[in-house]
């Protein structure tokens, strides 16, 4: 959870029939691929699995990771987004500075929008 | 403000939280309650302390909650509506839990009680930075937390990670309260600044929050809440009680300035 201040959402929804959509207060929209959303899951077993894996083990990935997509997202008080996805898992809880964080365009430094 | 499906509806959650312990939480959330329910607002307190429930004992709340149907009618007192950990285990009893049990305590406590129409909800924050305050905040908008200490540097100093955790997880910081501020001898009149003084105000400023406001260390404080007959009540023209009544009003006029929380659409 980093302190930097981010700007809160102001719409959570659809940008297509797997991937979800943020606009955010400062005219920034992001699209998050669902399976990139599910592999950054922040609850704590699905970090544990995203340590890299030692030498010689295999990095375990939740089954059928590519067609994982969002069943339902609740906001999870002031701080960010429960996701309940396809594959029955729920314990994640997405906070706002995270999701923002996860932005692929602004990963990729390619950012869109009046941000 | 929080609505649930059953039609409780909360404008303002206000979490009383220090970092450390003893620092006089419990008394100021009693007391702050019970001065904003006097100034004419609907007021809740959760004590969310679970492991040292004591808002019952400091409110003097004799009745107990009762259900209906599935959810918690909390206990009446002066105006206040309480609900606590308190009110179901036996005074030599304790609760031994791990964190999934204090989040299902938090979210009963939330979504399990018929708190009706409020204008606050005070919660009675645990010490520390942990699996009480985190369910709070990750369950319910936070309007703005009340920072309690006393002046002393080991006090601020943990008050300081009270407020960090607060900002971590998006939850506003109303503002600081100095307890057992200045000490005065009710024999002679003088003062003894016991814990120190004014270290309160000074973390205020370095954090860019309000000072609220300091209350004066005195016996009848404690007895008050010994007595279950907080001062706000029993003695309200006394100084802490004048110094909670001032807290309640810069309270109460800083959540009219506010600007209304707007809480991002989900549409999914």
């Amino acid at each position: 959870m980093g302190s930097a201040i981010v700007p809160p959402p102001l719409e959570i929804g659809r940008a297509n029939s797997h991937d979800v959509r943020i606009r955010w207060a400062d005219g920034h929209e992001s699209v998050y691929p669902s399976a990139d959303l599910r592999l950054a899951c922040p609850c704590a077993s699905c970090e544990q699995q995203a340590v890299p894996p030692a030498r010689g083990q295999l990095r375990m990935l939740p089954a059928g990771v590519q067609s994982v997509h969002p069943l339902r997202i609740e906001l999870s008080g002031g701080f960010g987004i429960r996701i309940y996805w396809s594959d029955g898992h729920s314990q994640g809880l997405y906070g706002f500075a995270h999701l923002r964080a996860l932005c692929p365009c602004c990963r990729a430094g390619e950012g869109r929008g009046a941000a | 403000m929080t609505t649930d499906e059953a039609g409780s509806s909360i404008h303002h959650v206000i979490p009383i939280a220090s970092g450390k312990g003893g620092v006089g939480k419990s008394t100021v959330t009693a007391n702050l309650a019970l001065a904003l329910a006097r100034q004419g607002a609907r007021v809740g307190v959760m004590d969310a302390d679970v492991y040292g429930p004591s808002i019952p004992t400091i409110l003097g709340v004799t009745s107990q909650p009762e259900m209906d149907g599935d959810r918690l009618v909390p206990a009446e007192h002066d105006g206040v509506k309480v609900m606590s950990m308190g009110f179901f285990m036996a005074p030599e009893q304790a609760v031994v839990w791990r964190g999934p049990m204090l989040h299902k305590t938090m979210q009963q406590f939330l979504n399990g009680v018929d708190w009706g129409a409020l204008d606050y909800l005070i919660v009675d924050l645990p010490p520390g930075t942990g699996d009480v305050q985190l369910s709070l905040c990750q369950s319910i908008p936070i309007a703005g937390a009340v920072i309690v200490s006393t002046s002393q540097d080991v006090a601020l100093n943990v008050a300081q990670k009270a407020v960090a955790m607060f900002r971590s997880l998006n939850a506003p910081i109303l503002g600081v309260v100095e307890n057992m501020s200045a000490y005065v001898c009710p024999g002679c009149g003088a003062h003894d600044d016991i814990f120190g003084t004014g270290g309160a105000e000074a973390l205020a400023g370095r954090l860019g929050v309000a000072f609220l406001g300091a209350v004066p260390l005195t016996a009848a404080v404690r007895r008050a809440s010994d007595e279950g007959k907080p001062l706000v009540v029993a003695a309200p023209d006394s100084a802490p009680a004048r110094a909670f009544a001032e807290i309640a009003r810069n309270i109460d006029t800083l959540m009219r300035r506010m600007e209304p929380d707007v809480r991002p659409q989900v549409t999914f």
